[in-house]
C-alpha cells in the first residue's frame, strides 16, 4: 500500500523526512507529488534505499484552465512515473477524465468540483484513475466535513456503477498529516467504503506506477513485447 | 458501589497510541482526552462515541513526540482507530498521531507497544535552505526552527 505525499521546495517537510515518516507508518511504499509549477529535484532511488521502501515520482499539475494543462500534460507525460492533474472544477474534471495520457485524476470533489456518471464513463474508458482523497476527512470539521463526506459518498456510487479505476489517499502536506495504513481503512469504512476498496485504491498506487515505468523502459516495445540484446541470451 | 459480576463487566482493549509533534509542543493527558473525545463526537457522533467509550488511562509526552494509552469497548476498535486518526492537533498544537498496536491488558500493550522516548536528543546551530536553525535531533530525523517555522528533515540532509 503506497500513500501520496506533497513535497514543496521550502515545503515544511524535506522527502527524507517523508520518507522517514511513511515507512514507519507501515506503507510500502510513497508517490511524491511534485508540483508541475514548482518542482522540486529528488533522489528517489536513494530514498528508496535509506528507508527501504518505494518510491515514486510523481507529477501533479494543478493548471486551471485546459489549454494550460494539456499542454503540461504532453510536456510532462514522458517524465513522470505518474501524471496527476488536479480537478475541482467540473469542466477540468471532464477534461482529464477524457484525457487517456492522464493516470490520476487528483481531488475531483474539492473546491467547486463535482462529478457525473457521464465522466465516470469516461474515466472507466480511458483508464483515469478517481482520486479518493480523505484529506477533507481527516482535517476538517463541522459543515465542511459534513459536505466532503456527502462528495465523497457520491463520487464512490459513481465509481462503482461504472466500474471506474480509482486511488485512495490521505493525501498530506507535512509529515505531521501521515496517516497508518490502517487508520485510512479504519477511516474510510467508516463513511461508507468497503475494506477491500480501500486497500485497493492504496495499492493501485503502485499499480500504475509499475504500468508506467514499464512503457517509459527503452526496451519495451509495447505490452507484453521487449528487446532482448542476444548477446545476454547466449 | 459494588463490583458488578465479572459476566456483567464491559470488556476493554487497549491502545498503544504514538504521538508525533513539533519540539515545542507540550501536552498532559486531559488535553489529550479533551482532543480525542471531540473528534470522536464530530466524526462519530454521540451514540457511537458512547459506545466506543475512548478513554485515555495515560499520556507522556517528551521533545518532538509522546505514546498514550487509550482504552476502548472490546468490539469498537475500528471505530476508535478512525477517531483517534482524525485528531489533527492537541491544544492547538498539530500532531502526527496513530494507532501502533492493541492489547488485552494494560501490561502486555505496554511491554509490546511502547518503547519510551527515542535515545539522542541534541540540539545545534545548523546551516539549512541558504539560512541557519537551531536543530533538535532524534535519532533518525531532526526538526530545525527557522525564525519560529520548523521544518521536518533526516540528519541525512543536512
Amino acid at each position: 500500500m503506497y500513500e501520496t505525499v506533497h513535497v514543496h521546495a521550502d515545503g515544511p517537510t524535506t522527502p527524507g523526512r517523508f520518507g522517514v515518516t511513511v515507512s514507519r507508518a507501515g506503507f510500502d511504499g510513497m508517490v511524491l507529488r511534485n508540483r508541475q509549477s514548482n518542482m522540486v529535484t529528488v533522489d528517489a532511488e536513494s530514498l528508496a534505499n535509506q528507508y527501504g521502501i518505494g518510491v515514486v515520482r510523481g507529477i501533479e499539475i494543478t493548471a486551471r484552465e485546459k489549454a494550460i494543462a494539456s499542454g503540461a500534460i504532453g510536456n510532462r507525460r514522458p517524465e513522470a512515473e505518474i501524471l496527476l492533474v488536479r480537478g475541482r472544477d467540473p469542466d477540468l474534471n471532464r477534461f482529464v477524465a477524457e484525457s487517456p495520457r492522464v493516470d490520476v485524476l487528483a481531488d475531483p470533489m474539492g473546491g467547486d468540483g463535482d462529478v457525473n456518471h457521464v465522466m465516470a464513463n469516461a474515466a472507466a474508458e480511458n483508464e483515469v484513475a478517481f482520486e479518493v482523497n480523505l484529506d477533507g476527512v481527516l482535517r476538517q470539521s463541522g459543515g465542511d466535513r459534513v459536505q466532503t463526506i456527502a462528495d465523497l459518498r457520491k463520487l464512490r456510487e459513481l465509481i462503482e456503477d461504472a466500474g471506474a479505476p480509482f486511488v485512495v489517499s490521505g493525501s498530506p502536506r507535512t509529515h505531521l498529516e501521515v496517516r497508518g495504513p490502517r487508520e485510512l481503512i479504519a477511516v474510510g469504512t467508516e463513511i461508507g467504503f468497503d475494506l477491500e476498496q480501500i486497500k485497493a485504491g492504496l495499492s493501485a498506487w503502485q499499480a500504475i506506477a509499475e504500468r508506467n515505468r514499464d512503457r517509459l523502459d527503452p526496451s519495451s516495445v509495447r505490452p507484453g513485447v521487449r528487446l532482448v540484446d542476444d548477446s545476454d541470451s547466449e | 458501589m459494588r463490583h458488578l459480576p465479572k459476566h456483567l463487566r464491559p470488556r476493554y482493549r487497549y491502545l498503544a497510541v504514538e504521538i508525533e509533534t513539533w519540539p515545542d509542543a507540550d501536552f498532559g493527558r486531559q488535553a489529550l482526552q479533551d482532543a480525542i473525545w471531540s473528534e470522536a463526537r464530530t466524526f462519530l457522533g454521540d451514540v457511537s462515541s458512547a459506545a466506543v467509550d475512548l478513554q485515555v488511562i495515560e499520556a507522556d509526552c517528551w521533545t518532538g513526540g509522546g505514546s498514550a494509552l487509550v482504552r476502548v469497548r472490546r468490539d469498537a476498535t475500528e471505530q476508535a482507530r478512525a477517531a483517534i486518526a482524525c485528531v489533527s492537533s492537541v491544544d492547538g498544537q498539530p500532531v502526527r498521531i496513530g494507532v501502533r498496536g492493541i492489547g488485552g491488558t494494560v501490561k502486555a500493550t505496554e511491554t509490546k507497544y511502547c518503547d519510551g522516548p527515542p535515545d539522542a536528543t541534541g540540539t545545534e546551530s545548523v546551516s539549512f535552505r541558504g539560512a541557519t536553525g537551531r536543530a533538535v535531533y532524534r535519532t533518525d530525523r531532526v526538526d530545525i526552527d527557522m525564525n519560529g517555522l520548523f521544518v521536518g528533515a533526516t540528519p541525512r540532509e543536512l
